[in-house]
């Protein structure tokens, strides 16, 4: 049944929009799709060499300071490192749900719940990073404080900064994100009356 | 060209019978001109792809009602979380006009119509855009139904509701030339 009563000239005036539709031809498809593939793939690897990179010099800092607190810093920074893109890496393809086989409803609700799990996962992993970064900075302290005793300053600074970084305002940002999300999802669901019983097409959670 | 698959053929007709229901979609979900081009390119790109698994167990309009709907939601989800922000959706009761606050007519200057009904509709939490988008393109309250996955008493609500927004919205809509 048609829905009836409809507000006629606004209706009209929807559909005489004058939108130009956006053709794409299937050789221009098929290309597209190919370049965004590659362009995913290249954002992955960025990625990846970035992380590589980061915990690479951390590693290297292993040979370069003699000092034991140094050497345990670097080292569990290189750990945290690998976990975080072995993480990235195995999360790179969620099973999203089919946009053509999925409603909205459920779509909509697997990819609020997508962005809350990601929210919720980074809340507390910014906490992994304090550690080693502060063991590092004291430890470098260490080995110049002798030479250069304004460094405790500059090392005390840092690690303040450093925790009110990653104990504070990153994990506070993602967990009140993720806590806005689980509100969406909650409101969503109140709306629709549907619940969860629709979570077997979506994407599994982190 | 020479290859002409069944998925291939979908997306033609697709796209002949359904490129401005598109675009008006892109139009609907993204106010930023370069960010709706690139929505409007993702949602032809994800049509494609997923016709090759298109099996007629819904209408093909219905097929691409959902893909585009579910992409441009994606967008808008996505928009958000890389700007680290939860998206600030109105509901429909937050839509309506306050007292005091200027209502857009449905006048001579039709440009200016369009563009506050499509202010509107982005500001609207991304299930009421696909209501709205296929109750402005006049689609049943059932096939709104497959689309959005609401019931259908559901749909029936929230047209009601739309309707009167609309109205309120645009008073003078049913007796204004266009």
């Amino acid at each position: 049944m048609p829905c009836d009563e409809l507000p006629d000239n606004l209706q009209i005036l929807w559909k005489e929009a004058g939108m130009n539709p956006s053709t794409l031809s299937l050789d221009q498809v098929r290309n597209e799709t190919k370049r965004l593939q590659a362009r995913r793939r290249r954002g992955q690897v960025v990625l990846g060499a970035c992380m590589l990179l980061f915990a690479a010099s951390y590693g290297f800092s292993y040979f370069l300071f003699p000092d034991t607190l140094a050497r345990v810093g670097g080292a569990l920074t290189v750990i945290v490192c690998g976990y975080w893109l072995f993480h990235s890496i195995m999360e790179r393809a969620p099973a999203a749900p089919h946009p053509g086989e999925t409603d909205g409803l459920s779509f909509y609700r697997a990819e609020l719940e997508h962005t809350r799990d990601i929210h919720r996962w980074l809340s507390w992993r910014w906490l992994l990073l304090l550690g080693p970064f502060i063991l590092f900075d004291v430890g470098v302290g260490q080995i110049y404080a002798k030479v250069w005793p304004l460094i405790v300053l500059f090392v005390c600074f840092d690690c303040a900064l450093l925790l009110a970084v990653f104990a504070i305002w990153l994990p506070v940002k993602n967990f009140r994100l993720a806590r806005k999300y689980q509100e969406l999802i909650d409101a969503l669901d109140a709306a629709s009356g549907r619940g969860k019983v629709h979570r077997e097409h979506q994407a599994p959670l982190a | 060209m020479d290859r002409t698959e069944p998925q291939d053929e979908l997306y033609q007709k697709a796209t002949r019978e359904y490129g401005t229901v598109l675009a008006r979609m892109a139009y609907a979900y993204e106010a930023d001109p370069d960010l709706r081009r690139d929505l409007s390119q993702e949602m032809h790109l994800a049509l494609w792809r997923s016709l090759g698994k298109f099996n007629g167990r819904c209408s093909l309009r219905t097929w691409i009602y959902r893909v585009a709907h579910n992409v441009a939601t994606s967008h808008v989800v996505r928009q958000a979380r890389s700007k680290q922000i939860t998206p600030a959706f109105l509901t429909l009761e937050e839509a309506e006009p306050q007292a005091g606050h200027e209502n857009a007519e449905i006048s001579a200057d039709r440009n200016q119509s369009l563009d506050h009904l499509f202010a509107l509709i982005q500001r609207l939490d991304p299930l009421d855009r696909q209501v709205i988008m296929a109750y402005l393109e006049d689609l049943d309250a059932q096939s709104i139904s497959e689309i959005t996955g609401l019931s259908t008493e559901n749909v029936w609500s929230k047209i009601h509701r739309i309707k009167n927004l609309l109205i309120r919205r645009f008073p003078r809509g049913g007796h204004h030339a266009l």
